[in-house]
């Protein structure tokens, strides 16, 4: 009798797998954990037909894990950074895609287009920017924060909460010394090193989860986080307030890119088309305020959107920004100091 | 008969035999392989044979690393034991129906979701927490305790993500001790303390050295927990392999620090055989 | 022997409350009106109503419950099968392979999902609810044929051979006298592969595929932006679920001992 079972279960997996190879539209797509409010996605299901399975990732290193160990054509639309794109297409890791297929494209903002990872956006294009700021609870602390330094203030102990990335902060510490965010030099990031040991003491917690809960459970007063958290934070509390270093914010820019070998591509063309979508780009942009690229898109968010500085970033502060770049080795440099420093 | 005799020990033997090669061997080899590559910038490998990799864990960053989730482990461990013994010898005392239900009652909170768990006791320890309240509020302390975003908070999470794996097999080992051996201890005259140092610990042993082996390496590991209730401000070995395979690109050297504390914990297992031990009471509710 | 009573008691009741106090918390805030777990603002349905219209997240507790299921039937069945065998025969490299089914318990759980996605990148298989269901075998066989071996060994080795003289067969034997007797070790290594199923996030991690997303993934991916009360409502539902299935399944125990006294 148990073998009699036993000998169901297997018909039952191999239904199971029957099933899933049927011949209904399908998407598979790799996204940053919550970037995209489930409702959307369900909108396109019942618009196209195309059933999308939603699977996330937490960093671009996991997603090239992922990316460069499953098998071709697991995978039909990721979301990498700037960087990672560089780097994926020197892996041949990603699919050129036909911008004739993509007639959304002209909603772009075009100084979002043509930047240095990807030249002539043949793999890749810009969904969403992001940078990070400094959010303070303006309740608790009355300074004007206008550096890096003015963290080491001794005043801030045990108050500051910073995002759990090693790259952000390490640059963070280079350019509050003066340095490339992205310098591998070492005498510079032993300055680098001593800078964030001082630091230490102020330091609350890190997390790249939710920081911008520390700041409305007043559990921390000062923040450096991406600024979607910061704009969320301020809409909660309004005495949270954002502020823009003098020495510059960190950049990010996600983007869609195709998978090398993706089986459904004509899916993935529409899904990006439809994300493209002035209103569907609303609908995302008003869930997690990052800097919209989505020129369209700007004229028809509210002014809940626009009027916070740390939703719609000025251009001003973008220009004064730095991205992460992809600097090879030098990782190595990195990762040690990170564990040096925690 | 003898060919169907054959015939019923392959196929009893070849489940086993095809898992653990496939399941478990061939991955570990890969593991155990990748130990030895060298790592390019790009996050690839190359493919020679270097013991560097293994060399470099002996740098001062790496050894405090080790240092450093073995004292959290050890100190879990230690906690896991002071609250399963009473524990589980109060559990003892009581009628076969009564043991059985509080034992179902330990597994149930760990039938939800662990993560989940970790921001149920933020709520409670953070410092306008539920516990810093009622303190605050009763006039207890005056000023909140920083129970969590420090060690502290990393040991709470640990011992209580892991506290049923001791209960569990030191329960089965109690359970297993003669009632009349118990009495004849008191009929002889021999105290609580006595007792519990002549009779229990021994016969408990195995239970103990399992349940302290099924918390220890675990708490050596669990990254999510030193992120969440430690405040992400200290590693342990489980964030540093994390890191190696995931931000770092180095799959190498996380390989080679997964393959040391392989080691290590195999040398505790074999030297706890060595003195006679036994490796099978791990289970039993 | 006297025991302390009130020692006892008070000693059951404080652990209980160590073990209970978080889910009472998660509980408490699925009836919170406010979006963000932070403080406990008004009561409200309201998550329970949205929990239903989540399409993902119930999607993900579906895709979660089978493989724990399935990964629970089938490491139970293997485990047994094996635990039985290894005690039972002789075979080259029986000791190695005793060995190396330790190693799943003792490993960082990330090292096994990484070597089991590189595995199946080698075997060519496409990651999915199968290559999912498969590595949640992987790791809950060697707690089942753990937690078997602990009954077996205080088996009682003339019950077999009285089973064969009366002139039962082997398998005969085995499924009615072996695998009765070995019925609470082989309940509760189910027990433990249920829960490490129900809950595992870093191995399913790795080897999950786009269309078997489970629901402690699903969790952690929202994380990011703060767990909403849904998930907490989803959890207390389960519990619920959870505790009605274990009073059931008390009760019958229970009276199978009375019955057990009674005789």
């Amino acid at each position: 009798m148990k073998k009699g079972l036993l000998f169901f279960l297997i018909l039952f997996l191999c239904l199971g797998c029957d099933k899933e190879a049927s011949t209904q539209k399908k998407l598979n797509v790799l996204n940053w954990s919550s970037y995209i409010p489930t409702e959307v996605i369900m909108d396109f299901e019942k618009q196209t037909g195309i059933s999308v399975n939603y699977s996330t990732y937490s960093s671009n290193e996991e997603l090239l894990a992922k990316i460069s160990n499953v098998k071709k054509g697991t995978y039909d639309l990721i979301f990498p950074s700037d960087y990672m794109i560089e780097i994926m297409i020197g892996k041949n890791l990603l699919e050129k895609m036909d911008q004739s297929k993509l007639h959304n494209m002209k909603n772009l903002n075009t100084s979002y287009l043509g930047l240095k990872y990807d030249p002539q956006n043949n793999y890749s294009l810009p969904f969403i920017a992001a940078t990070t700021l400094i959010a303070v609870n303006t309740e608790k602390i009355h300074d004007n924060i206008t550096s890096y330094n003015d963290l080491l203030n001794p005043k801030y102990y045990n108050d500051i909460v910073l995002i759990d990335d090693q790259r952000i902060i390490i640059g963070m510490a280079l350019l509050a010394n003066g340095y490339d965010m992205n310098s591998t030099n070492e005498e510079e990031l032993k300055v680098a090193k001593n800078w964030l040991l001082k630091l230490k003491p102020n330091i609350k917690a890190y997390d790249s989860d939710s920081p911008k809960n520390f700041l409305i459970s007043k559990e921390a007063s000062i923040a450096v986080l991406w600024n979607a958290e910061g704009a969320l934070a301020m809409q909660e509390n309004p005495m949270i307030k954002s502020f823009f270093p003098k020495e510059g914010i960190a950049l990010s820019i996600d983007n869609f890119a195709i998978p090398i070998g993706a089986k459904n591509l004509d899916a993935a063309y529409s899904f990006i088309n439809y994300i493209l979508n002035p209103e569907v780009m609303k609908a995302i942009i008003e869930s997690y305020p990052y800097k919209n690229v989505n020129w369209l898109t700007d004229h028809i968010l509210d002014a809940k959107y626009l009027t916070n500085p740390a939703s719609n970033i000025s251009n001003q502060a973008f220009q004064s920004g730095h991205f992460v770049n992809n600097i090879g080795a030098g990782i190595k440099l990195y990762d040690k100091l990170w564990i040096e420093i925690k | 008969m003898a060919s169907k005799k054959r015939i019923i020990k392959v196929v009893f033997l070849l489940p086993v035999i095809v898992y653990s090669i496939f399941l478990i061997f061939l991955p570990l080899l890969y593991i155990f392989t990748i130990s030895f590559y060298k790592s390019d910038s790009y996050g690839g490998m190359i493919h020679t044979i270097t013991f560097e990799n293994y060399w470099e864990l002996f740098d001062a960053v790496y050894v405090k690393i080790f240092l450093q989730s073995f004292i959290i482990a050890i100190i879990t461990t230690i906690i896991c034991v002071l609250i399963a013994y009473p524990f589980v010898l109060a559990v003892s005392h009581k009628k076969k129906q009564t043991q059985q239900v509080l034992m179902t009652m330990v597994m149930v909170p760990f039938l939800t979701n662990s993560l989940i768990r970790m921001y149920g006791w933020i709520v409670l320890l953070r410092k306008s927490g539920i516990i810093n309240s009622l303190l605050t509020g009763l006039s207890i302390i005056d000023e909140p305790l920083p129970l969590m975003y420090n060690n502290l908070g990393i040991v709470i999470g640990m011992v209580y993500t892991l506290l049923p794996f001791m209960i569990l097999p030191l329960y089965s080992s109690v359970s297993t001790i003669e009632n009349s051996l118990l009495e004849a201890s008191s009929d002889l005259g021999a105290n609580k303390i006595k007792t519990f140092f002549h009779i229990i610990l021994p016969q408990t042993f195995p239970g103990l050295f399992n349940g302290a082996l099924m918390v220890f390496t675990p708490a050596l590991g669990y990254f999510f927990i030193v992120d969440i209730l430690g405040g992400g401000k200290i590693m342990i070995l489980g964030n540093l392999i994390k890191n190696q395979f995931l931000t770092a690109r180095n799959w190498p050297l996380g390989a080679a620090i997964s393959v040391t504390i392989l080691l290590i914990i195999t040398i505790v297992i074999l030297v706890y055989r060595k003195l006679g031990g036994k490796m099978d009471d791990l289970g039993g509710v | 022997m006297k025991h302390n009573k009130k020692l006892d008691n008070f000693c059951l009741i404080l652990v209980m409350i160590f073990l209970f106090l978080p889910i009472f918390v998660l509980i408490l805030f699925s009836f919170n009106t406010s979006r963000l777990n932070i403080v406990f603002e008004g009561f409200t349905f309201h998550w329970y109503k949205d929990l239903f219209s989540n399409r993902m997240l119930l999607d993900s507790l579906g895709n979660t419950l089978i493989v724990a299921v399935i990964s629970t039937l089938i490491s139970t069945i293997v485990g047994t099968i094996s635990a039985y065998a290894l005690k039972k025969y002789d075979f080259p490299f029986k000791n190695f392979i005793n060995e190396l089914l330790y190693i799943p318990v003792v490993i960082p759980e990330i090292v096994l999902g990484i070597s089991l996605l590189c595995i199946y990148t080698v075997l060519k298989f496409e990651l999915g609810m199968m290559t999912l269901i498969l590595s949640h075998i992987s790791f809950s066989i060697p707690f089942v044929i753990i937690s078997v071996r602990s009954v077996l060994e205080q088996m009682d080795p003339n019950l077999e051979q009285a089973a064969s003289d009366l002139g039962a067969s082997k398998l005969k034997t085995f499924f009615y006298i072996v695998i009765p007797s070995l019925m609470p070790g082989i309940f509760s290594g189910a027990q433990l592969a249920f829960t490490l199923s129900l809950d595992d996030v870093v191995i399913s991690y790795f080897t999950a595929g786009p269309d078997s997303n489970t629901l402690p993934l699903q969790i952690y991916s929202m994380i990011k932006t703060g767990v909403t009360p849904d998930v907490n409502a989803l959890i207390t539902i389960m519990l619920l679920i959870i505790f009605l299935v274990l009073c059931v399944s008390m009760v019958i125990n229970i009276r199978n001992l009375n019955k057990g006294e009674l005789k």
